[in-house]
C-alpha cells in the first residue's frame, strides 16, 4: 500500500513521476506549491504490459488519497526500449540500404572486443540479412545526389515487406546526414503502397556521419517504434480512464523532459531514460546544496552507475551501447547515436555474486543473482554469496526492516553461504563477508576513477551524491577510496530516478553533421543548418506546450585538432555566424581544450564535425519542501544499536530512524541509518548533518580537500 | 643454428609470494590494472593523430623493477603488450637502474628492442618511491609518420624504411634530450603530430608514476617486490596448469607464406613436457633483406606467446607469469629471427601467419580449442588529389572472415590478430574523391566444415564521377596464393581476389605491383577479402545450420554446405 499521503480536503497541484524499472515501478507525487513530497509508492513491474502495472501503482495511490483531477503534471521515465533491445522483442523490421550496403549492420566495426578470446561472438544486427534490403540510390560526401531511388527497387523492396509480415522499416541510405531527399523519398514511397507500416530514417532518427552507428541507430528505433507507440497509447487511455488528464511527459536519455508525442516520433531517445532521471536528481540535490560539480552513484541490485556532474550539469555523451553480448565488455553492444547522460555502469550491486576466481582470488561481480534467487539470505534458493549477504553479515543490513519488512533476511544463509565460499579460500565468512565489501567498493571506484579521469577531472574535487537501493551502504567508502571528501545522501533513495524527472525541464537537443575546417566554413551554409537544427529542436519543445518566448537556446558544436579522433564540445555564440566570430569560438575552444587535456596546442587548424541545437523550457519549479532547522538532539532518532564491522573491526553501531531524523541534527559514525528502501553506512569518526532538504551530509573523517591534498603530494616530491 | 630465448631472461623472482591475503591482493591487482588503463585512456585523449585516436594501435603496460610485466591496459594493442617487459629489461640492462634519476624517460623504436618495426616508438619511464626504482611505466604507439619509404614493399633494405632510433634518454632528469628532438623533427613527414603523440607517452607514464607512488604510500609498502613475485606466482600456476592439461608430446606443424610473390615457409616444432612449452622455429627459411616481410626475434616472441595465451589463459589478467613457461627459439637469419639490415616493415605478411602455424600443431593436442585459418585484414591505401591540386589520402581497413573452431562458427568481420577497427566508408569517402559502390559479405569465400568459416567482404571502388585526376591505391593482400587452411577435416577458404574492370590482377598468386589506378570514371577496382577456414568434417554440418547459411546468403544454392565454389 502506498504511504506517506498526506490527506487535504481542499483541491491542489500535485506532480506526478513513475519509472518503470526492470523489477521495481516508483511513484513520487510532489505538492507543485509547497515543494512537499506527498507521496512514494512501489510496485512490482508488470514486465509483459508494464502500463498495467503503472495503473495499479496509480489506484494505489488513488485510494491512499491522491486525486486524478489534481495531478497537473505527470512524467515518466521507463526501461522499455532498453529492454526491448536486450531481449529482442520488438518488431519485426526491414532495412531499406543503399545497393552494396546492406550488410552495413553485420559489418559493424570489424574491432575484436575481447583481444584473447578467438571466439568472441559480435551481436547479432537486429534486423537479419534476409530482411536487409537493397535501394539503387546514391548521394556523396557533399550531399550531392548521383542517383535518385528507382521505383523498381522500391516497388521490388516494397513486395518484400508485405509478404515478410515486418509492422516496421529502417531506412539508412549513405551521406543521408548530409541530404535527406533520397531517404525521404523512399519513405514516402513505403507510406502510400503500405499506410499501416512504421518508418524510421536515419536522416531524422542520427543524421550523423558514420553509417555503421547511423545504421544501428536506425535500426533500433526501428525496432521499438511500434512497441514504443502502442504502449504510450495505452498508458495516455489508462491514464485518462482514471482521471489522470493532464498530459504525459517522457523522460529523454539526454536527461531532457518531452511530451509523449515527442517520444512516439523518438522512441530510441527513451534509451536508459531512468538512469539519466537519476543522474537529474543528483544534480537537483547537489545544486540544492551548493555543489556544482558532483559524481552520483546509484547502485541497485545489478549494477552500479555513475556520472561525472559539472557545473550541476550531467555531462552528455553523444553514443551509447546497448544490448551487448558481454555486458560490461565495451564493443560487445550495438551502438545507438542519440545524446545520453554520460552515465558508466558497472557490474557492481547488491545481487552481484562473489567467487573464487582462476588464480585463486576474491572476485565479486559483474554475474549478478538478480531478484530470483536472488541473494542467499533472500531464501528463495540463491547459495552463492553476493554483496548483499556481505553487508547483511557485516551488520550493516537489518533483517527485518529490508524493503520495509516485505523481503525477511535470513542471516543463517547468508552466513553459510559466505562460509563455503570462506572455506574454499582458508578464511572466515566474517572474513569473506568485508573483503566482498572491500573489493566491490574498490571495483566501482576504479571504474568511477577512470570516468572521471577521462573528463580531466581530479576525483578530489568531486562530492559524492549517493542513491539506489544500495548506494548509500557503499558510497561513503567508494568515496574514501577517491578521496573524495564529502558525500549527500538525499532523501528517498529508492526513488531518485521518479524524482529527477520531475526536477527536469522540458527541452530538446538535436544535431547534424557538418565537416569542414573553421577556417574554410561556408557560413550561409551554416548559419542554413543551424536554424534548421533549432527549428527542429523548438518544434519538439513546442509540442510539449512550452512558450517559445520562455525557451532558452544553446548552440553547440563538436569540434578537433585537424587529424585528431576525439572532439570537444564548444559552445556557439547567438546569432548570424560569420568570418567575424572565429576568434571568440577559437578563444572558447582553446579553453574548452585546455581543460580537457591540460594545454593547448597551437597551428593546426580546427575542425568541426557535428552541430547541435539545445532548446530548453522553463524550471519545473518544483522542489523539494524545506523544513525549519532546529536545534535537535540526534538521540531522538536512535532506534536501538547492533555490532557492525568497520575497518578497524567490529564496533557498536547506532541506528538511526531515516524518518526521525529532522533538519540540523548532527551524528558522528559509526552510524547505520534505515529508511524503507535503502539503508545508509557511515564510517566512524565520518560526521553526518542532516540537512533542510531531508539529504544527510556525510563529511569523511581524513579526508583533506583536493587543495591540501595537492600540497601533501607536493612535499612528498 | 637455434639461439635460446629470451634475449634477457626475465628475473628468477626473489619476493615473497605469502605476504597477502587473497582480498587485499585482489584490490591491490585491480588497482594496477586500472592505473594501466588510466595511461592508456591519458595517451588517447592527448594523442593527435589516427592511427592513435581512430585504429587505437597502442599499448600501456606496468612492469616491476626487472621489467617483468606486471598489468597491461586491457584495451592494449595484444603484440605490445608482449614487447614492453623484454624491452624495459633491455632498458634496465643497458643503463643499470643505479644511474637512473627521477625524471628521465627512454625511447627507442629499435624493431630488434620494440615492436618489430620503425613505425612503433616505445617510452619507458622509472618510476621512483623514496629514492629508488620501483617500478617502470612503458607506452609503445605506432607514430603517423617515420619518414623512410612510401611503398613498403619496395624497400632494399632497413635503412630505406625511416629514421632509427636506438635506445636513448629523451628525458634526462627532466631535460629534454634536444639534440634527438631535432633529429625527430628532420627525418619524420609530420614532425609536430610525431611529437605531440610522443609527448602523450611521456604524460601517460607520469600519470603512471603518480598513481603507483600514491599505491604505494596508502600501503605503506616500499616496493613492489613482493606484490609482483606474488601477481606472477599466480599467473605462471595458472599457466602452468593449463600447459598441464596438454597431452606431453613434440607437435610440428609447416605454414607456406606468399611473402609477397615468393613464398617461404614457416616451420613450428611445439614440445609440451609437463608445464613447460617449448617453440622451436627451426626449419625456417631465411631472411630477406628486401621487401619487409622480415620479424625479428622480439615480434616474433610476441606472436608465439598471444596465440598460446588465447588457448591457455584467456581469461587471467596477463603478465610475466604467463610467459615464465614459454621458451622460445629461432635459427638466427631466418625470417622469424631476422638481423639488421634486413628490412621489417611488413612484418605482418608473415608474423600474422604464426597463428595459424601455432593453432596446426597444437590441433591434435587441444582440438577444442584451436581456431582454423582467417582471412587475415588488410588495407586499401588511396592516393588522389582535389580540385586544388591538393593531395589526398584515406585508408580503408577490410577484415576478413576468422577461422571456425570446435562448436563455433568462425567470428565475421574482425581485424585479428590486428584490435585495429574499420574506418566508415562515409569517411573514406569525405577524404578521397572515390565512390565505394559495394562492401557486402561474400558467399562461400569462408571454409566450409562442421563448423564453418567466416565469410569475407567485397568492396568496389570508383573515382567520383567529379573526379578529373587519377586516383591511386595501394594495396598488399595477402592469401593470394595460399587460402587460410581448414582445421580437423575444415575447408580452406578461398583466396583473396583483386580485380580491375574485372580483371584479376594477381593471376598467377601474386600482384607484381601493389599499385592500382583508376583513370577513368569507368574504372571498377574490387577486392574480395577473404573468409575464415571451416573446422570439422562438413558432412557434420546440422542440417538446420546449412538452410540457415542458404536463407542468409552466407553460402550460395551451388555452394552447399560442403566444398566452397569458386
Amino acid at each position: 500500500m502506498a504511504e506517506r499521503i498526506t490527506s487535504s480536503e481542499d483541491s491542489r497541484r500535485v506532480a506526478l513521476s513513475f519509472d518503470i524499472g526492470g523489477t521495481f515501478t516508483d511513484f513520487v507525487a510532489v505538492d507543485v506549491d509547497s515543494g512537499e513530497v506527498v507521496a512514494q509508492h512501489k510496485v512490482l513491474t508488470n514486465a509483459r504490459f508494464p502500463a498495467r502495472g503503472v495503473l495499479r501503482g496509480w489506484q494505489d495511490m488513488a485510494q491512499a488519497g491522491l486525486r486524478g483531477g489534481d495531478i497537473t503534471y505527470a512524467v515518466h521515465s521507463t526501461t522499455l526500449v532498453t529492454n526491448a533491445l536486450i531481449e529482442r522483442k520488438g518488431a519485426l523490421t526491414v532495412l531499406l540500404a543503399t545497393r552494396g550496403f546492406r550488410d552495413v549492420l553485420e559489418l559493424a566495426r570489424q574491432q575484436m572486443y575481447d583481444i584473447y578470446d578467438l571466439f568472441a561472438p559480435p551481436p547479432e544486427p537486429l534486423i537479419p540479412r534476409p530482411l536487409r534490403l537493397e535501394i539503387d540510390e546514391r548521394s556523396d560526401a557533399a550531399g550531392q545526389i548521383l542517383l535518385e531511388p528507382s521505383p523498381e527497387s522500391i516497388a521490388a523492396a516494397v513486395e518484400v515487406i508485405r509478404n515478410s509480415g515486418a509492422t516496421s522499416v529502417a531506412i539508412a541510405f549513405l551521406h543521408s546526414y548530409r541530404n535527406p531527399t533520397n531517404e525521404q523519398l523512399v519513405a514516402r514511397d513505403v507510406r502510400e503502397a503500405l499506410p499501416e507500416i512504421a518508418i524510421s530514417i536515419s536522416s531524422t532518427v542520427a543524421p550523423v556521419v558514420g553509417e555503421y552507428e547511423r545504421t544501428s541507430t536506425t535500426a533500433a528505433d526501428a525496432f521499438t517504434r511500434p512497441g514504443v507507440r502502442d504502449y504510450l497509447t495505452e498508458l495516455e487511455r489508462a491514464l485518462q480512464d482514471s482521471g489522470v488528464t493532464a498530459p504525459l511527459f517522457l523522460m529523454l536519455s539526454s536527461g531532457e523532459s518531452a511530451s509523449a508525442n515527442t517520444a512516439r516520433e523518438h522512441p530510441i531517445r527513451l534509451l536508459e531514460s531512468g538512469p539519466a532521471a537519476g543522474a537529474m536528481a543528483a544534480a537537483y540535490y547537489g545544486t540544492l546544496h551548493g555543489v556544482a560539480d558532483m559524481l552520483s552513484l546509484d547502485m541497485g541490485g545489478t549494477t552500479a552507475k555513475a556520472c561525472v556532474i559539472e557545473g550541476g550539469r550531467p555531462e552528455l555523451a553523444h553514443v551509447l551501447e546497448v544490448a551487448r553480448v558481454r555486458r560490461f565488455m565495451a564493443g560487445s553492444g550495438l551502438p545507438v547515436v542519440t545524446p545520453v547522460v554520460d552515465l558508466i555502469e558497472i557490474g557492481a550491486g547488491g545481487g552481484s555474486i562473489a567467487r573464487r576466481d582462476e588464480i585463486g582470488l576474491l572476485r565479486v561481480g559483474p554475474d549478478s543473482a538478480g531478484a530470483d534467487p536472488g541473494p542467499a539470505c533472500y531464501g528463495l534458493g540463491g547459495t552463492q554469496p553476493t554483496v548483499s549477504d556481505a553487508n547483511l553479515a557485516l551488520g550493516y543490513l537489518n533483517p527485518t526492516n529490508f524493503l520495509g519488512g516485505d523481503i525477511p533476511l535470513n542471516r543463517e544463509r547468508a552466513i553459510a553461504a559466505l562460509g563455503n565460499l570462506g572455506s574454499e579460500m582458508n578464511l572466515g565468512a566474517d572474513d569473506i563477508a568485508w573483503g566482498i565489501h572491500r573489493v566491490v567498493n574498490e571495483n566501482m571506484a576504479a571504474a568511477a576513477r577512470v570516468h572521471i579521469i577521462e573528463r580531466n577531472r581530479d576525483p578530489r574535487d568531486l562530492t559524492v551524491i549517493a542513491f539506489g537501493g544500495a548506494g548509500p551502504a557503499h558510497a561513503v567508502p567508494v568515496a574514501r577510496i577517491l578521496g573524495c571528501r564529502t558525500v549527500i545522501l538525499p532523501p528517498g533513495a529508492g526513488v531518485a530516478s521518479a524524482f529527477g524527472a520531475l526536477v527536469t525541464p522540458v527541452a530538446f537537443t538535436a544535431g547534424r553533421t557538418r565537416m569542414l575546417a573553421l577556417h574554410q566554413a561556408d557560413w550561409d551554409d551554416l548559419n542554413a543548418t543551424l536554424s534548421a537544427i533549432e527549428a527542429e529542436a523548438r518544434a519538439e519543445v513546442r509540442s510539449a506546450g512550452v512558450d517559445d518566448a520562455t525557451a532558452v537556446v544553446r548552440r553547440w558544436a563538436d569540434m578537433r585538432l585537424e587529424g585528431q579522433y576525439h572532439e570537444i564540445s564548444v559552445d556557439l555564440p547567438n546569432g548570424t555566424l560569420s568570418a567575424a566570430d572565429l576568434p571568440q569560438i577559437q578563444a572558447t575552444f582553446d579553453a574548452a581544450y585546455a581543460r580537457q587535456y591540460g594545454r593547448v596546442l597551437t597551428g593546426l587548424p580546427i575542425e568541426a564535425l557535428h552541430w547541435r541545437v539545445t532548446v530548453t523550457g522553463p524550471d519545473t519549479s518544483i522542489g523539494v519542501h524545506t523544513q525549519e532547522v532546529g536545534d535537535v538532539d540526534a538521540s531522538a532518532a536512535i532506534t536501538g544499536e547492533r555490532e557492525a564491522r568497520f575497518h578497524d573491526g567490529w564496533q557498536t553501531t547506532a541506528i538511526y530512524d531515516r524518518a526521525h531524523l529532522q533538519a540540523g541534527m548532527t551524528f558522528t559514525g559509526p552510524a547505520i541509518i534505515e529508511e524503507r528502501e535503502a539503508t545508509s553506512v557511515i564510517g566512524p569518526g565520518d560526521e553526518a548533518v542532516v540537512a533542510t532538504s531531508g539529504a544527510i551530509i556525510v563529511t569523511l573523517a581524513g579526508v583533506a580537500t583536493a587543495a591540501a591534498a595537492a600540497t601533501g603530494t607536493e612535499e612528498q616530491v | 643454428m637455434s639461439t635460446s630465448a629470451p634475449i634477457t631472461p626475465a628475473t628468477p623472482s626473489t619476493g615473497n609470494t605469502d605476504a597477502f591475503d587473497p582480498i587485499t591482493l585482489e584490490i591491490m591487482w585491480s588497482r594496477l590494472i586500472s592505473i594501466a588503463d588510466e595511461m592508456w585512456t591519458t595517451v588517447l585523449r592527448t594523442a593527435v593523430s589516427t592511427i592513435i585516436g581512430a585504429a587505437q594501435d597502442f599499448g600501456c603496460e606496468l612492469l616491476d623493477q626487472n621489467g617483468d610485466s606486471l598489468a597491461h591496459s586491457y584495451r592494449s594493442m595484444p603484440v605490445f603488450n608482449l614487447i614492453m617487459p623484454e624491452l624495459t629489461r633491455q632498458v634496465v640492462q643497458q643503463f643499470g637502474v643505479d644511474s637512473m634519476r627521477p625524471g628521465d624517460v627512454f625511447t627507442t623504436n629499435d624493431p630488434w628492442l620494440c615492436a618489430g618495426h620503425l613505425d612503433d616508438i616505445a617510452v619507458i619511464t622509472p618510476i621512483f618511491h623514496h629514492g629508488r626504482v620501483v617500478a617502470f611505466a612503458n607506452t609503445v604507439a605506432h607514430t603517423s609518420s617515420i619518414g623512410g619509404a612510401l611503398d613498403g614493399l619496395s624497400v632494399k633494405d632497413l635503412h630505406e624504411e625511416g629514421f632509427f632510433m636506438p635506445l636513448l634518454r629523451l628525458y634526462d632528469a627532466g631535460v629534454p634530450n634536444e639534440t634527438l628532438f631535432a633529429l625527430i623533427r628532420s627525418n619524420v613527414r609530420q614532425p609536430e603530430m610525431v611529437l605531440t603523440d610522443i609527448e602523450a607517452q611521456v604524460t601517460a607514464n607520469v600519470v603512471a608514476a603518480e598513481r603507483i607512488t600514491a599505491f604505494l604510500t596508502e600501503y605503506q609498502l616500499d616496493t613492489l617486490v613482493d606484490l609482483a613475485a606474488t601477481i606472477q606466482a599466480r599467473s605462471e600456476q595458472a599457466m602452468r596448469a593449463a600447459i598441464e592439461a596438454i597431452p606431453d608430446g613434440v607437435y610440428s606443424a609447416e605454414e607456406m607464406v606468399e611473402a609477397a610473390g615468393s613464398p617461404l615457409k614457416l616451420v613450428a616444432t611445439v614440445t609440451v613436457a609437463g608445464s613447460d612449452i617449448d617453440v622451436d622455429y627451426t626449419g625456417t627459411d631465411a631472411q630477406r633483406l628486401a621487401g619487409g616481410i622480415n620479424c625479428t626475434f622480439t615480434y616474433t616472441r610476441a606472436h608465439t606467446v598471444y596465440p598460446l595465451k588465447c588457448l591457455l589463459t584467456p581469461g587471467i589478467p596477463n603478465n610475466e607469469g604467463c610467459f615464465r613457461p614459454i621458451h622460445i627459439s629461432a635459427p638466427e637469419r631466418s625470417v622469424l629471427h631476422a638481423l639488421p639490415p634486413a628490412s621489417v616493415n611488413s612484418r605482418t605478411l608473415t608474423g600474422w601467419h604464426m597463428h595459424t602455424l601455432l593453432f596446426r600443431a597444437l590441433a591434435p593436442a587441444m582440438p577444442e580449442r584451436v581456431q582454423a585459418g582467417n582471412g587475415l585484414m588488410y588495407t586499401l591505401r588511396a592516393y588522389a588529389r582535389d580540385e586544388h591540386g591538393q593531395p589526398r589520402n584515406a585508408h580503408l581497413i577490410c577484415g576478413g572472415g576468422r577461422g571456425a573452431g570446435f562448436g563455433h562458427d568462425g567470428v565475421t568481420r574482425n581485424c585479428f590478430p590486428s584490435s585495429a577497427g574499420h574506418v566508415p566508408i562515409e569517411i573514406f569517402e569525405s577524404r578521397v574523391p572515390v565512390l565505394v559502390d559495394e562492401d557486402t559479405l561474400t558467399a562461400d569465400s569462408g571454409g566450409s566444415g562442421q563448423w564453418r568459416g567466416a565469410v569475407g567482404q567485397r568492396v568496389t571502388v570508383r573515382k567520383h564521377p567529379d573526379a578529373n585526376l587519377p586516383v591511386t591505391f595501394y594495396v598488399h593482400p595477402d592469401r593470394l596464393r595460399f587460402p587460410a587452411p581448414g582445421l580437423v577435416g575444415g575447408s580452406a577458404s578461398q583466396l583473396n581476389q583483386v580485380l580491375l574492370n574485372g580483371t584479376n590482377l594477381a593471376a598467377n598468386g601474386h600482384m607484381p605491383s601493389g599499385e592500382v589506378t583508376l583513370r577513368t570514371a569507368d574504372d571498377r577496382f574490387t577486392s574480395i577479402v577473404a573468409g575464415g577456414a571451416g573446422y570439422g568434417d562438413p558432412a557434420q554440418r546440422a542440417a538446420e545450420d546449412i538452410a540457415h547459411d542458404r536463407a542468409y546468403g552466407y553460402t550460395s544454392a551451388g555452394g552447399g554446405g560442403g566444398d566452397a565454389q569458386d
